[in-house]
């Protein structure tokens, strides 16, 4: 059925962009005004935002070197090349396990500000099952779909989040970021280790790059993908301590969502614009975890490749739900998705870094 | 049919030949034979047709009376009655005669086709004279796509006329018009159409495969080629859109796109087809830029509407009433009261009511239907939020909804919508706002996983193709569309001569 096609399954640099940026923007804009505010003084934030996003552009100038090098072979194919098939299983099954527990942790995310928001008495459970039901429609096809998906919801979830921003000009009281420069070191790095978390995403195109047929700019737009969430966190975070001030934002678990709270629909059709900020931000949450779920079938699927995906989504999806309900409160919550982004900055991004490396020397060697 | 039929040959004995045929056809009582001589000679020949598949008059006119009235004894100078067929063939009959046949499958085949076919003592073949006629409806306005502006033709049930009706719009050679038969008992004729040097020959050959594979003893209408040959046949949206429209068709065949067109109906398919060609109209060509590109965004929030409407006031009455004004929540409110069912079960009671009025108007002669409408419409309307079952909100919902529905250009995929909007419907009924996102996330990701021959059902939107956008949502004006759709992966880009 496939042999006729007009258009073929690969990703353009656009995709590319797409991609990395939707990857990660996701559940973190919410809390991360939050999160910077607690650990800085005053509206300093904006430099560990910037920090984090300059360690995020290394890690995708790494990583994009390293596809570069392999096109049209997902990160499994390239360790069994430039290591062993054991290494390589045994890579493929944490990065699976990074994206498991991520998703679930997502998912209990996305039931709990979903309720907390929307719904009064709708259990939280039912929620959170619904939108894992959704995923696993989402990730049944190919996984083109799913790169093509960024490229229609992106520009949406874009286009509203700023929406939001403008209309919030209103509130906008400049001294609010007064005094600048208070923090100290310490509490920088602090709040860069949270920012850094946030742009946990890039690691997506390790197994997509089996879609990156040519060799084009992939460096380059995978670089574009980062800067876009950055300018993004940036200009949020200015927005909300702006418009709120940091002592509201301290106490805050998600100043976004108050934002959008602010919002003042022109001609007033709408009472509260936050319900719109809420469909968009599932979207993009959706886009962000089907990927990840995607990504997580197709690690799992190149270690055992007899396994069916049907097979392997009726194992993977009640686990996942069941991951997703472990941590009791909130509090507990944080610690579990700490321990995560922890996980991924080890599975995702350093040891790629490492294998670039390895691969640096081995060609050196070979020179000498 | 036995096989030992398939091998029957014709013999050189006259009243054999018109008993195995007569036989073939189980004497059938519309089959005229006229036996008689050939003028001056003793030559006995036979013309057989059908009543009503051959033009009759014609047949005697250029057949029977040259032959016997024949007085030149052309025949009789010739003891060899073969010598005497090729004089009859190129001296007597005025009629094109396509080819000459001795098989009798083959000959009855040509018989039920609507050809003549002449016979003569002592020749083992016969003749095929060409003299197809039947009844024909002439050309009128299209009854499914009325434009404003625009041609006031629409294809006929005949084929020959539709494909007469193509030629005199693209009078190009590179115009291919490759003949199928389709059918195994009917044995239809189909066409399938594009243009040599612009349609991507993988199209073409997607196409010829999957028409290749049609096994069916009869097809009706094109819909039944349409339901054979789509991608996905669980899919709720059209995948191949069908027309009524010349110009409809060839615009689409410089587009790069096929067109199948079969004998016995006015609609003609055209393939691929993407999601966006649901708001498009031909009209939106016609009329200035400006106007059409309001109308496309216009037909693009009717599909939002028909979609979510109803689905947005059940989930906003039952579970998120503070998302619009206080003062709105409150008439609405006002007006509910006294109605005894949630809002779901009101807005489905009423949704399906909608759709029951619309399938009664559309079987009712004319007249009758129009009444329908106005029972249905004003009395049932008005009578239900008299009695209090249903409120006045809602009716104007229902009603809004249904003119939606109707600006959707192509009806088969406005039912889709139509039947989307019941999903929608429930998933708010259960969950809200979340719900309906969630429904749509899940028609996106089917969108996006839908394919038509080959080719993206969102094509220019994702894969995104940057240059196709100009005449997506809005129609760039004509002198900047100089490219044809780049997602159709033509041989020739673009539509203008390059300078």
């Amino acid at each position: 059925m496939k042999k006729n096609e007009l258009i073929l399954d690969e990703m353009g640099s656009k995709e590319i962009v797409f991609c990395v940026s939707n990857m990660i923007i996701g559940f973190g804009i919410l809390t991360l005004p939050n999160t910077i505010v607690r650990t800085t003084v005053s509206s300093d934030g904006w430099i560990s935002i910037l920090l984090g996003g300059g360690i995020a552009i290394l890690i995708a100038i790494i990583i994009g070197k390293l596809i570069e090098r392999f096109p049209g072979k997902n990160v499994h194919a390239i360790m069994s090349e430039v290591f062993n098939r054991t290494f390589a299983h045994f890579f493929s099954l944490c990065f699976a396990l990074y994206y498991f527990l991520f998703v679930s942790y997502q998912i209990r995310s996305v039931s709990t500000i979903t309720k907390l928001y929307l719904f009064d008495n709708t259990p939280e459970e039912f929620l959170g099952f619904t939108f894992l039901l959704v995923l696993a429609y989402g990730v049944a096809g190919s996984s083109i779909a799913l790169v093509r998906m960024n490229v229609l919801f992106f520009p949406i979830v874009i286009s509203v989040l700023s929406l939001l921003l403008l209309f919030n000009i209103g509130g906008f009281n400049v001294h609010r970021l007064l005094p600048m420069f208070k923090s100290d070191f310490t509490g920088i790095m602090k709040a860069t280790k949270e920012t850094t978390f946030s742009y946990l995403g890039v690691e997506i195109m390790l197994f997509y790059n089996i879609y990156v047929l040519k060799k084009q700019k992939v460096v380059s737009s995978m670089v574009r993908g980062i800067l876009l969430p950055i300018l993004f966190y940036f200009v949020t975070f200015i927005f909300v301590v702006v418009i709120f001030g940091t002592l509201v934002v301290e106490n805050t678990l998600y100043p976004l969502a108050e934002l959008a709270k602010e919002v003042e629909v022109p001609g007033e059709i709408f009472e509260r614009f936050e319900f719109f900020f809420f469909v968009i931000w599932l979207i993009s949450l959706f886009c962000t975890n089907v990927m990840a779920l995607d990504v997580t079938l197709i690690a799992i699927g190149a270690v055992f490749q007899r396994l069916k995906k049907t097979t392997l989504l009726v194992i993977l999806l009640p686990s996942i739900f069941i991951a997703g309900l472990l941590p009791s409160s909130i509090k507990e919550l944080r610690i579990f998705s700490s321990w995560i982004s922890y996980l991924g900055i080890i599975i995702a991004w350093i040891l790629p870094a490492l294998i670039l490396l390895v691969i640096k020397l081995k060609e050196g060697m070979k020179h000498e | 049919m036995d096989k030992s039929s398939t091998e029957q040959l014709l013999s050189t004995d006259l009243h054999k030949n018109l008993e195995a045929l007569n036989d073939m056809l189980h004497d059938a009582s519309d089959l005229t034979t006229k036996v008689f001589l050939v003028g001056g000679s003793n030559y006995k020949v036979a013309v057989m047709s059908i009543e009503g598949l051959a033009d009759q008059l014609l047949v005697k006119k250029q057949v029977i009376n040259p032959i016997q009235h024949n007085e030149k004894l052309y025949v009789d100078s010739l003891r060899d009655p073969m010598q005497a067929l090729h004089e009859i063939e190129n001296r007597m009959i005025s009629l094109q005669i396509p080819t000459r046949s001795n098989s009798l499958i083959e000959l009855h085949g040509f018989l039920l086709s609507g050809q003549a076919i002449l016979l003569l003592e002592g020749v083992a073949e016969a003749l095929i004279i060409h003299s197809q006629d039947g009844p024909a409806r002439s050309i009128e306005e299209p009854q499914t796509e009325a434009l404003v502006r625009g041609p006031r033709i629409g294809f006929t049930e005949s084929i020959a006329t539709n494909i007469s009706l193509l030629r005199r719009q693209i009078k190009e050679a590179g115009l291919v018009i490759k003949p199928y038969t389709v059918g195994k008992r009917s044995k239809q004729a189909l066409c399938l159409l594009y243009i040599k040097d612009i349609t991507n020959s993988k199209l073409v050959a997607e196409v010829e495969r999957r028409l290749q594979s049609i096994n069916l003893d009869y097809i009706p209408e094109s819909g039944t080629i349409e339901q054979w040959i789509e991608d996905s046949s669980i899919s709720p949206f059209p995948q191949i859109l069908n027309t009524e429209r010349p110009d409809k068709v060839s615009a689409a065949l410089l587009q790069g796109k096929v067109a199948i067109m079969l004998d016995g109906t006015p609609f003609v398919l055209i393939l691929p087809f993407t999601y966006i060609s649901l708001i498009h109209s031909p009209e939106d060509y016609y009329e200035r830029w400006f106007i059409g590109s309001l109308i496309r965004l216009l037909r693009f929030v009717a599909v939002t509407f028909t979609l979510f409407l109803p689905a947005l006031y059940i989930a906003i009455l039952s579970f998120h009433p503070s998302m619009i004004p206080f003062k709105l929540v409150f008439s609405i409110a006002a007006a509910r009261e006294g109605v005894p069912f949630p809002a779901v079960i009101e807005a489905v009671l009423m949704e399906v009511t909608l759709e029951l009025l619309r399938e009664a108007g559309i079987r009712l002669p004319k007249p009758i239907g129009q009444t329908i409408g106005i029972v249905g419409g004003l009395v049932i309307g008005d009578a239900a939020v008299q009695a209090g079952i249903v409120s006045p909100v809602m009716v104007i919902i229902v009603a809004l909804t249904a003119i939606s529905s109707f600006a959707i250009p192509s009806y088969s995929a406005g039912i889709a919508f139509r039947m989307l909007r019941f999903v929608t419907m429930i998933a708010a009924s259960f969950l809200g706002l979340y719900g309906i996102v969630m429904v749509f996330v899940m028609i996106c990701m089917h969108l996006i996983r839908l394919q038509s021959f080959g080719v993206p059902y969102l094509a220019p939107i994702a894969p995104s193709f940057k240059k196709d956008w100009l005449d997506m949502f809005i129609r760039a004006p004509v002198s900047v569309l100089t490219s044809r759709p780049s997602f159709m992966k033509t041989k020739d880009k673009y539509r203008t001569k390059k300078r």
